[in-house]
């Protein structure tokens, strides 16, 4: 009898412990769900801000009074089809930048993978008119930049910064650009001595990246009230993304 | 189990009655789980709920028949439908909600709703030719769950994730991220500074103008 006792109390102990389980699991409708510390403030060193805003003015203006005319004139000019393949190739052409860096990461599939494109589209693409690894072999690009493999290593941005026509970046980005520019970039060593050729490229580079994008900047400008401080916040954010994956 | 019950029943009548009436609200509680389980099961899953409001949004932006107004209204309702207004304005002002007035927490969740709603349909207005993609889901706890989309560009795949509450037997989106950019978190960033710099009116009042020169032009 006393054994039976003891074991009506664990059955009532038990029985009570998934009562309260059960009415916890009932769908009771809380009475405001509070959303407010849902998440961390993400806080941007920028201790340039007043240069970092005078240059964003000046890229601000160079953009709607310099690249986005050619880049309408461009699309009025040349059909989609032709851009795409124009930005294609230089795509393919800067391969090497995302082959080295995938590298440095010890990121071995991303790797092979570029290796793997930049084989495909210069043969069957022709020179990287087309990308026929995405398109008939579904392998898709993954961008890697030595900005992200120094963030890989746990080196943080250092301040926000504004780069003249480039736009925003940040102190280990804008190094990452520059070592990345100067050693992995073909284009550097095709016009070694050609200043201006390589320059032209460039633009011809920045053009049809523009020519094919469905007006961000525009969109940007129209909904933020301070669009300085939503492209500051969006650029960390994406870099962030970028490094993590 | 009930011979047990039967057992101690007997001998102790005390602890029966007691007993007896927990048994039967067990058997109450476990009948209404189960049904609520069931229902549950039926109940859409995140991606087909934000599918279906994504796609129907599509339709309409592909259907060239429909005037303007029209287009414009039935995509505004199934706007409000799928959009937790609420949550996303919680999220944005953060600490400063709890500072605000009721008044003015319901003037932001407006004019905030209509900012959002013209944001989201801004960016995917430009894609309507393109092709969505439904990765994959992700569920962090019964309430909370991540889906995983892409839109496939002729030049590039573009993720776009979306964060989803559940209210009710509703999935309700309560934020977009957009190429690793969430939507939330860069209107929270600027707005706190603006708060801090001028105090909450003052963000409605430039908020309010936004939505003004947006429609303007």
């Amino acid at each position: 009898m006393l054994q039976n006792h003891c074991m009506a109390e664990d059955a009532f102990a038990t029985v009570n412990g998934s009562f309260v389980l059960l009415a916890k699991a009932r769908p009771v409708e809380p009475v405001e769900e509070d959303f407010t510390e849902d998440e961390d403030e993400l806080e941007v060193n920028d201790p340039f801000e007043s240069v970092n805003r005078k240059i964003f003015a000046f890229n601000d203006a160079t953009y709607f009074y310099v690249f986005k005319p050619v880049a309408k004139g461009y699309r009025a000019v040349v059909p989609e089809g032709g851009r795409l393949s124009v930005s294609n190739f230089f795509s393919n052409l800067l391969a090497p930048v995302r082959i080295v860096n995938s590298g440095l990461q010890l990121k071995g599939e991303d790797a092979t993978n570029e290796t793997m494109r930049l084989i495909i589209n210069s043969t069957l693409g022709l020179a990287g008119l087309f990308d026929v690894a995405r398109n008939d072999f579904k392998i898709t690009i993954k961008k890697e930049d030595f900005g992200q493999t120094m963030g890989h290593y746990q080196v943080g941005n250092g301040p926000y910064i504004v780069i003249p026509f480039l736009g925003p970046s940040s102190i280990r980005d804008g190094i990452g650009l520059l070592i990345d520019g100067a050693y992995l970039d073909p284009l550097n060593y095709i016009y070694d001595d050609e200043t201006g050729r390589y320059l032209f490229a460039k633009w011809v580079d920045i053009e049809t990246t523009l020519s094919l994008d469905k007006d961000t900047y525009e969109a940007i400008k129209n909904d933020a009230i301070d669009p300085y401080l939503f492209l500051r916040n969006a650029y960390i954010q994406h870099r962030a993304g970028a490094v993590e994956n | 189990m009930l011979s047990i019950y039967n057992n101690t029943f007997k001998n102790e009548y005390t602890v029966i009655k007691h007993n007896y009436y927990q048994i039967l609200l067990i058997i109450f509680m476990l009948a209404f789980a189960i049904q609520a389980k069931a229902v549950s099961v039926v109940s859409a899953s995140p991606t087909a709920q934000l599918r279906t409001t994504v796609d129907a949004i599509l339709d309409i932006l592909r259907d060239k028949t429909l005037g303007v107004e029209t287009r414009r209204d039935k995509i505004r309702t199934l706007v409000n439908q799928r959009f937790y207004f609420r949550a996303m304005s919680q999220r944005t002002l953060g600490r400063n909600w709890k500072k605000a007035s009721t008044e003015q927490q319901n003037k932001f969740v407006t004019l905030f709703s209509d900012l959002l709603g013209k944001t989201y349909l801004g960016r995917i207005e430009a894609y309507t030719d393109e092709r969505v993609e439904y990765l994959r889901e992700k569920n962090k706890n019964p309430k909370r769950a991540v889906v995983y989309t892409q839109i496939v560009t002729k030049s590039a795949d573009i993720p776009i994730n979306y964060k989803l509450a559940k209210k009710g037997d509703q999935w309700l989106i309560y934020d977009v991220i957009i190429e690793e950019v969430s939507l939330i978190s860069n209107y929270r960033s600027s707005y706190a500074e603006i708060i801090k710099k001028d105090g909450i009116d003052s963000l409605l009042e430039k908020i309010k103008e936004k939505l003004k020169t947006a429609d303007a032009s």
